[in-house]
């Protein structure tokens, strides 16, 4: 029988070289994704796939999430008899954090898991070496391709969820405090700054880039036949959820430190 | 490359330009409403303590928004005794014109739990328009630490205040003074009472006496009364003014009268007439009463003398007959 230190040095070991095998592939992915010959058509497919379907999703989910919020943030500034600074609470809300953060935890489940269970399945059934004895490179097909859809695709998203959210919003603010769509914009716009905007966008970027890494690492290395297909897609979106809130912690305290500067 | 591709590639095309309209729209929007992309003008205030107002807040002209505070720097006029702070707005460029020289800074809030703002006001037509670069003159608004004092001296009269109602309350309480006595005193209580009672029987009467006044003005006021009698019968007018001469007639005679009395009355006061001996001379007083003692006696004698007379024999027949005479008028 092992003794204690020994598994846990194992697993330290363990851990130390998955961190070496994942850095690994990010630097792979770094190498193939600037490296000819570009699938162009192969990552237009993938933008397709993960952004433009997951359109609907996003869309519903942004307009209830505007709708709700507001109709919670209500009451809190009702005590001090300030309901029409609502629309500068929610623009403030949704363009800060909730557009990015909404938009990439519901692509973590559709995407995530859709590229790790994709990936993972072909690796199983060894289509992936099928692949390379065919003279086609899967890592630039199959995981450059989806990890620059996603890093593309999240960022137009959150574009869109903000849109979507805010006029969510507008439609609970004007229904109960009969705001007009101009003061509603104007309020908006007056309460954020290039900063917010910006920063949202590049968050997005790294949320994307974070849930297409993720979702082909796990499918790229997955083992075990179909239950590690199964394990591949779950882990893949856990993992990707975890991470894009460590990151939304992150880029909170930068953000902050050049804004309070 | 087939159809379908196509057909994917257009639509992730129209997602991506949608997403980035949708961006650049915002951006613009943005700038519109800092004014990122308009002509502006710099304007300068200097203030001693600019109370947490920050780079980006609004400045207001006349109530609209038009220009943002784009820096806030230690003043170097102030080593020489100078306002601390230097606040340097973008003001646009249309609001130009309508802001004089002689206009006014003032350190202000969006709302009572709002942003800082910049206010500019005043300026009068007479002063020529600001221009780039201008410093404008400052004035200093109410601050919170203001309000915050005055609400702390308004506290400290409350507790005053409450103190001066809790010593009242309690003397109230413990029956001192007349409004003690009148919420403790039992018996004073009683006397209020009668009082009230008294009172309200004085107002009674008073009413009734109204009522009886209201009749006799009434009355008064009627064609038959002796007020209107007056004022307007011309006989009863005559009849008063003969009456009245009449009158003053009989007081001039009265008059008269009295002198000649008081006249008399002090010649009797007097000794030299015989009312006035008679009255005040006691000498004469007391030969007066000697004569009328003499008198007396000398009626006395003379009354003997009469019944001496009597039973003389010379006059005895003249009395028996009279006394016959009498006795017969009786029957």
């Amino acid at each position: 029988m092992k003794s204690g230190s020994v598994v846990i040095s194992k697993r330290i070991d363990k851990f130390f070289l998955k961190l070496n095998d994942i850095y690994l592939f990010v630097l792979r992915f770094f190498k193939e994704a600037f490296l000819p010959p570009y699938e162009f058509r192969e990552v237009v497919n993938q933008c397709y796939e993960l952004g433009v379907r997951s359109l609907p999703l996003i869309s519903v989910t942004g307009f209830i999430i505007g709708i709700v919020f507001t109709n919670q943030s209500r009451p809190s500034l009702a005590e001090f008899g300030a309901t029409s600074w609502l629309p500068a609470l929610m623009a403030v809300a949704i363009i800060r954090a909730l557009a990015p953060l909404v938009t990439a935890l519901i692509a973590s489940g559709r995407v995530a898991s859709k590229i790790g269970a994709e990936i993972g399945s072909m690796k199983v059934s060894e289509q992936i070496d099928a692949m390379e004895v065919s003279a086609i490179k899967p890592f630039r097909f199959l995981v450059v391709t989806r990890v620059l859809a996603t890093t593309l695709m999240i960022p137009a998203l959150t574009i869109y969820t903000a849109f979507v959210s805010l006029l969510g919003s507008f439609i609970n603010i004007n229904q109960r405090e009969e705001t007009s769509i101009i003061t509603f914009f104007e309020q908006v716009f007056e309460a954020i700054t290039y900063l917010d905007v910006f920063s949202s966008i590049i968050k997005a970027f790294f949320f994307g880039f974070t849930i297409g890494i993720v979702g082909c690492y796990k499918g790229y290395t997955s083992s075990n036949g179909t239950q590690g297909v199964g394990k591949a897609a779950n882990t893949s979106v856990v993992i990707a959820m975890f991470l894009i809130f460590v990151e939304e912690l992150l880029a909170m305290q930068i953000i902050n430190a050049i804004r309070f500067q | 490359m087939n159809t379908a591709e196509n057909k994917r590639s257009v639509f992730v095309g129209i997602f991506v330009l949608i997403s980035i309209a949708i961006l650049v729209a915002g951006i613009f929007t943005l700038g519109g409403q800092q004014n990122r992309f308009e002509e502006t003008i710099r304007l300068k205030a200097a203030f001693d303590d600019v109370e947490g107002l920050r780079k980006g807040n609004n400045v207001w002209f006349s109530g609209i928004k038009v220009g943002n505070v784009r820096e806030i720097r230690f003043n170097e006029g102030s080593l020489n005794g100078g306002p601390q702070l230097e606040v340097v707005m973008h003001i646009e460029q249309g609001a130009q014109k309508y802001i004089r020289k002689d206009a006014r800074v003032k350190l202000s809030s969006d709302g009572l739990i709002g942003n800082r703002i910049l206010t500019i006001t005043g300026g009068s037509t007479a002063a020529p328009a600001v221009e780039d670069g201008d410093l404008l003159a400052t004035e200093t608004g109410l601050s919170t630490d203001d309000m915050m004092a005055t609400l702390q001296e308004n506290n400290e009269n409350l507790v005053s205040i409450t103190n001066n109602l809790k010593e009242l309350t309690s003397s109230l309480n413990e029956g001192e003074g007349t409004a003690g006595a009148l919420l403790k005193d039992t018996q004073m209580a009683d006397n209020f009472r009668a009082t009230i009672n008294d009172l309200q029987q004085v107002a009674s009467n008073t009413v009734r006496a109204t009522g009886a006044l209201t009749q006799f003005t009434s009355k008064l006021n009627s064609s038959e009364g002796l007020a209107n009698q007056l004022l307007t019968d011309t006989v009863v007018f005559s009849q008063l003014k003969t009456s009245a001469e009449q009158l003053q007639e009989t007081l001039s005679a009265a008059e008269i009268m009295t002198k000649n009395l008081t006249e008399a009355s002090n010649k009797v006061l007097t000794t030299n007439n015989g009312i006035g001996i008679l009255l005040n001379d006691e000498q004469f007083g007391t030969q007066l009463k000697n004569t009328m003692q003499n008198l007396e006696t000398s009626t006395e004698k003379l009354d003997e003398n009469m019944e001496a007379l009597q039973h003389n024999f010379l006059f005895r027949g003249f009395f028996r007959k009279r006394a016959k005479e009498e006795a017969r008028q009786q029957q």
